[in-house]
């Protein structure tokens, strides 16, 4: 009856069980294999397994990640996070749409090779904008970019082929004495080619027999630098190069360590090499080196205090003994062997910790609620569902760190009293999943995880479970029903989970950024974190600095540090020359506080209180070219498809918010817009169910607050930013020479190419996307 | 056992109560749609919301646990303006007319969909109750009507609107040619009286409706026969005099007493009329400013000034309707405004203050968009307009039942017992405030009993919990999510294959008419 092969399919549910709560996972797997989920390869889980058709269907049509139709060989994954989007993301998508020829209704291009879908975010902000085909993540993206960003990949693609066939063996690391070379392998720094990077360094060393180890390590944070590479010489001195081209791999090499016995190389007449032998300043290799007391560098990192980011850019991320040797473990070992779980949960108080995912509740309450709960069966969860689009600094924490949030974990297991817990992850984050997943084989291997910890009778066993594309999933009852392999509907709290959590026991709730500032505090004490930071919030915050800032990357600041100061001293300001105009803190929850405001230290209750959230951490900086009406109608569109749909508030008042929202965008706003608007915002903020409905106006209020005027100028059909497409048009001025640049960039063909004269713009044909402007060598197209 | 306070009043429940059930338990009502006693709370709708004390938001009653001590408001503006915006929001995304647009044009606003289907079904006796209970002159107006009520007739959009007007002129015509034509029941007599001036067709029909509410109605009139310009104005070719007679002979039965050849101004004035009656109804047709001058009532150049919507004047107990107010010359709004004004002059008689009709809710679909009319054909016949065979001439039995079945039923099939309607009209909502892109129209007709209506669910999930709690092979699923969730049939199959079993409990269960059965009693009697 159906050419699927439903072979698969009952080999999966024979390997992990037939449990309702399975679902998900199921639905990953089939989808991993056919791409999509075919409706008989669903109508046969429901055969063999206690998953029923409902739950299937309802599962499977609610988290992004699932198809329900056959996508093309390969899927492009545009990225319209927050940055993302501010960069143009609407333009890459029309243009891979363009580019190959998908018409409207459509994903996939007529020789099904490949499907273009948005995804929510790929926390990759500092390349914004960005998109990611396969494995592969491109950056920086241009509207006429796309075509050779499909070139690249299918290359990339053969040469991968070829690669697997082949793979060379593996250096050894790790012996000392011989300095060694570290090269950063964070999603931010493979996305900018450090992969490619390794890959030369591997080579280059097996050609020139030079013996140094190489050592991957997480994520630095400068991701505006990537990819980074790092020559620690045996003397101790080091070397760090930025945005390294992977051909100049050899040379830095060389330059820094001796080949084996003088041999010949039969390749080291190459261009560059002989450049570097002769002359060590020569431009190819110096362009990419920095010096940490550089001054931008030294800005960047000098504000910085790591704690969750501790050892940031020294540690091998999934060196288990790397971490050993660097305290790993031993607060764990502390809290077990000489600590009772109130000692612990008392130093937690008293370093004043709050929640990191957001809400800031502290941390102690949370954790004392679970150990009173009633006895028994106890869970503990590490929410690592980071959604909001313009946030990565949970995927940075898990890449890079994930022993330390293992260590986090055990520690509050331990105080609570629970034996069992579940990384929640989301699926748009491989490696995280990857790196953690490997990270706890590791530790179960050196009975670091499992029964009988330190020989103190004490058991944690972890496991990750897969996020599969929901925002919403981030709420903590919504995640909780994730993970029992439900869709992720929030319900009314309370009860907390702390009373009735995962399958119904009582269940501690962390984010990951929490757990990773828990090792620290017990190693070093409560004191010293509660040294940090403001009265009401004690310690750092990650945060993830994007937007229009010249410095983009992952942060840790101590609390209390001004806008200003991030996003002057630490970002290097607005790039490009334009004015600081906002910074939008705390993604669709949050709000965007005004440059006029900037000077407000960063603390729970100071956000809150100028219309913001903290929010897992976003932070994504505007300039005056950004509309913030616009910004609003994003942040709105974005929670009217991830609400879970339960609540008429969200479901539908976020859905007319977003209609008012567009209809002033579009120039088809009325006065009484903006009153509707906010007395709609005002309900949902009031009567929505959960945290995301209850959250979801904050991005409206905060601009009608900051920047009524833009609305008012909207009503009138102007966007004073020179943003929203219907109400703007491009025009050439006479300052035009000619060069046809324009046209030949042109996607829409609105620019007929006429040397050396001036040149026109069809506004019927013109699609508004900014290229012609942004490659004008003479600044002769402007906005009106 | 926690106490708590409601609105003010103490109350003690049980551990693990809901403040619903703490109210309801002082008698306090909270409307819910989403919450169906014996299930789980779904807090969907959030109608529900109520004010505590110390706590930021509004809490779901349905699912919020009572707690010691806790203070609730459950009627305060700022927790019904929160109800009426929840309503307002489902209610922009409800694809679906609460009437149909038939019976909304209509002055008289008859059940047009309701009587065409009693046609259909051969239950000529229901349908002539549902036209008199609207139209005291069907058999007339039959005949006269310029029907505005076919204009808006969705069935345009296919080809032509249904013919509703000799529709009704069949009902009434086979009730007056026979034995015994239908009478309405009389309530007693409450004793009181009403002085009619005019028996036109204004004041007939307000003799009609006051009749039956027990007043003792009587019509003074100058000319000899009563009739007004139905008698005087109207060629006989297009008005019979025999059938006028035969409907006004209902009112006569009725128990209406005619004084004709009485001029009010002249023989008895309106002070004695005032006097003599406990409320006087003035229905005089066309007249000058001079001649109502005359009468001793306050008149325009249009017209006796009334209340728009009580039908009262300036004088005390003194109403007026039809042409002398504002001399449309429609006898459809003139028969309407004699009901309508017979039902402010009950209320005024039974002391309380006189509010007129209240229009009831409803929800507009709005224009067909491409293709929606098609799927509404697809359930009725195709066949074209039916004409009668000679112009002039009413339908044949065979006609009206061919014409009834044309009917497209777009109107509400739980028009009566929609818990999204009853809080729309309780917290007089606007339908209309927030606007967005319509859904297409969907309606799935597999079940042999049960019609589902996408368009009209609100998502709260009822018929999703009540088939799988009685093990439903397939069942019903939450599809997609956000703005575009949906109630659906899991693998795209039927609601017949989801609703083996529980298709009747789901109805009972669903607010709205989401899930409804395709014919029944609760969806015939509108």
């Amino acid at each position: 009856m159906s050419d699927v092969d439903l072979t698969f399919v009952d080999q999966t549910v024979r390997k992990g069980g037939t449990g309702p709560e399975r679902v998900l996972e199921i639905l990953q797997a089939i989808q991993g294999h056919f791409g999509y989920l075919p409706k008989e390869a669903l109508e046969r889980v429901c055969e063999l397994t206690e998953i029923t058709p409902a739950s299937i269907a309802g599962v499977s049509s609610f988290y992004n990640q699932f198809r329900h139709r056959p996508a093309g060989r390969h899927i492009i994954h545009v990225c319209v996070g927050t940055a993302c989007h501010v960069k143009g993301a609407d333009q890459i998508y029309d243009a891979f749409r363009r580019h190959l020829g998908i018409p409207d209704g459509e994903d996939t291009d007529a020789e099904r090779l490949f499907t273009v879908e948005e995804i929510a975010c790929l926390g990759c902000c500092t390349l914004a904008p960005a998109a990611q085909i396969g494995e592969v993540t491109y950056g920086h993206l241009t509207p006429d970019s796309v075509a050779t960003v499909l070139s690249d990949f299918l290359k990339y693609e053969q040469a991968r082929s070829r690669d697997l066939k082949q793979r060379h063996k593996r250096h050894g690391r790790g012996a000392d004495g011989r300095g060694e070379i570290r090269i950063g392998l964070g999603s931010c720094c493979v996305a900018r080619g450090s992969g490619k990077l390794h890959g030369a360094l591997q080579q280059a060393l097996a050609e020139t027999g030079i013996e140094v180890p190489v050592k991957r390590v997480g994520c630095v944070g400068m991701c505006h630098q990537t990819p980074l590479l790092e020559m620690v010489l045996p003397d101790g001195k080091s070397y760090l190069y930025a945005r390294v081209d992977p051909e100049d791999a050899k040379a830095i090499l060389m330059r820094h360590f001796r080949t084996k016995g003088l041999r010949r190389l039969v390749n080291s007449a190459s261009r560059v090499i002989d450049n570097i032998l002769t002359n060590g300043n020569a431009e190819p290799v110096t362009r990419y080196s920095i010096n940490v007391r550089e001054p931008a560098v030294a800005d960047f990192l000098g504000n910085q205090v790591h704690i969750a980011t501790e050892f940031c850019g020294e540690i091998d991320p999934v060196d288990l003994d790397e971490y050993l040797r660097n305290d790993g473990f031993k607060a764990l070992q502390h809290c077990l062997k000489e600590m009772s779980p109130e000692d612990i949960i008392a130093q937690i108080e008293h370093s004043g910790l709050r929640g990191r995912g957001g809400a800031g509740y502290p941390t102690h309450l949370k954790w004392t609620a679970v150990r009173d709960a009633s006895s028994g069966k106890k869970y503990l969860v590490c929410n690592g569902d980071e959604g909001d689009p313009g946030a990565f600094m949970d995927r940075m924490l898990m890449e890079s760190y994930p022993y330390r949030i293992i260590e986090g974990m055990a520690i509050a297991a331990h105080s609570v009293g629970a034996d069992e817990g579940v990384l929640y992850i989301r699926a748009e984050y491989p490696l995280a999943i990857k790196r953690v997943s490997e990270a706890i084989d590791k530790c179960r291997e050196r009975g670091l995880l499992g029964d009988n910890l330190f020989g103190t009778g004490f058991a944690l066993h972890l496991r990750i479970a897969a996020g599969a594309g929901a925002f919403v999933c981030g709420e903590e009852t919504a995640l909780l029903a994730s993970i029992e392999g439900r869709r992720g509907m929030p319900r009314l709290r309370p009860p907390y989970p702390a009373e009735t959590g995962l399958w119904k026991r009582p269940t501690l709730i962390n984010n990951v950024e929490t757990y990773a500032a828990v090792p620290w505090i017990i190693r070093h004490g409560a004191e010293a974190f509660a040294k940090l930071g403001t009265s009401t919030s004690k310690g750092t915050k990650v945060f993830a600095l994007a937007g229009k800032i010249a410095r983009g990357g992952l942060i840790e600041v101590p609390m209390g540090i001004s806008m200003r100061q991030i996003v002057n001293d630490i970002g290097g300001g607005i790039a490009g020359g334009l004015r600081f105009k906002a910074v939008q803190v705390g993604g669709p929850s949050g709000g965007c506080i005004p440059a006029q405001l900037a000077h407000v230290p960063v603390d729970y209750e100071t956000l809150t209180d100028v219309g913001a959230m903290m929010g897992s951490g976003g932070l994504v900086v505007l300039d005056e070219s950004d509309c913030m009406v616009e910004i609003a109608r994003y942040f709105l569109e974005f929670t009217q498809n991830q609400s879970c749909g339960r609540c008429t508030f969200c479901r539908i008042g976020t859905r007319r918010m977003l209609d008012i929202l567009e209809r002033l965008c579009g120039g088809e706003g009325k006065r009484a817009d903006i009153d509707e608007l906010e007395h709609l915002a005002q309900m949902t903020r009031r009567a929505s169910l959960c945290g995301l409905g209850k959250t979801a106006p904050n991005p409206v209020l905060s601009t009608i607050k900051y920047f009524r005027d833009e609305y008012e100028a909207h009503i009138e059909k102007r966007c004073p930013a020179g943003k929203c497409t219907a109400l703007i048009k491009y025009l050439v001025t006479d300052d035009c020479i000619g060069c046809t640049i324009c046209a030949q960039h042109c996607p829409a063909d609105a620019i007929e190419a006429v040397l050396y004269e001036k040149h026109e713009i069809d506004a019927v044909k013109c699609i508004r996307c900014g290229t012609c402007k942004s490659v004008c060598p003479a600044d002769a197209v402007k906005v009106e | 056992m926690p106490k708590l306070i409601i609105d003010n009043r103490e109350v003690a429940v049980d551990n693990g109560a809901t403040i619903l059930d703490a109210a309801k338990k002082l008698g306090i009502e909270i409307p819910t749609m989403c919450f169906l006693s014996g299930q789980s709370p779904s807090t969907s709708c959030m109608i529900c919301v109520v004010k505590v004390e110390g706590v930021d938001n509004l809490l779901p009653a349905c699912g919020a646990v009572a707690k010691d001590g806790m203070r609730v408001e459950t009627c305060s503006d700022e927790v019904r303006e929160a109800r009426r915006t929840a309503l307002e929001l489902q209610l922009s995304d409800h694809v679906g007319d609460c009437m149909g647009p038939c019976q909304v044009t209509c002055p008289a606003h008859m059940n047009i969909p309701l009587m065409i289907r009693q046609i259909a079904g051969g239950e000529l006796g229901d349908a002539i109750a549902t036209v008199k209970s609207d139209i005291a002159l069907p058999a007339v107006l039959g005949r006269i009507c310029p029907a505005p009520c076919e204009k808006p007739c969705r069935r345009s959009a296919f080809d032509e609107p249904v013919s509703i007007c000799l529709l009704k002129r069949y009902v009434a015509d086979i009730d007056i040619e026979s034995a015994k034509p239908y009478l309405p029941s009389r309530k007693a007599s409450q004793g009181k009286t009403v002085a009619i001036i005019g028996a036109g067709p204004a004041g007939l029909a307000a003799a009609y409706y006051l009749q039956q509410e027990g007043l003792d109605c009587t019509i003074f009139d100058d000319r000899e026969e009563p009739g007004g310009m139905l008698r005087y104005g109207v060629p006989v070719d297009e008005l019979s005099r025999e059938v006028l007679d035969k409907e006004i002979a209902c009112v006569a039965r009725l128990g209406a007493v005619f004084k004709c050849g009485t001029r009010v101004g002249d023989q008895v004035s309106l002070d004695d009329l005032q006097k003599d009656f406990d409320a006087v109804f003035v229905a005089t047709g066309q007249s000058s400013i001079d001649d109502l001058n005359r009468l001793g009532i306050e008149a325009t150049q249009k017209g006796i000034a009334v209340d728009a919507q009580t039908y009262q004047t300036k004088l005390a107990g003194v109403f007026a309707g039809g042409d002398a107010v504002h001399q449309r010359r429609l006898t459809i709004r003139a028969v309407a405004d004699g009901k309508e004004a017979a039902f402010s002059i009950c209320q005024y008689l039974s002391g309380r203050e006189a509010t007129g009709v209240t229009k009831p809710f409803n929800s507009r679909m709005g224009k067909l968009m491409d293709g929606e009319v098609d799927k509404f054909v697809a359930t009725v016949s195709g066949a074209p307009r039916i004409e009668p065979s000679q112009a002039g001439d009413g339908f044949t039995d065979e006609q009206a039942r061919g014409e009834a079945a044309r009917c497209l039923r777009c109107d509400c099939r739980k028009a009566g017992n929609c818990k999204l309607r009853s809080y729309a009209q309780e917290y007089g909502v606007r339908a209309t405030r927030y606007k967005g892109d319509r859904r297409l129209f969907e309606q799935q007709l597999q079940h042999p009993d049960v019609i589902y209506e996408p368009g009209k669910c609100i998502d709260c999930g009822l018929c999703i919990k009540i088939a799988a709690e009685s093990r439903e092979e397939l069942g019903l699923s939450f599809v997609g999510r956000g703005f575009d969730v949906r109630v659906a049939v899991p693998f795209d199959r039927s609601i017949a294959d989801g609703l083996k079993l529980t298709a009747a409990k789901c109805v009972e269960a669903c607010p709205t008419a989401a899930l409804a059965f395709k014919d029944s009693a609760t969806a015939r009697s509108g």
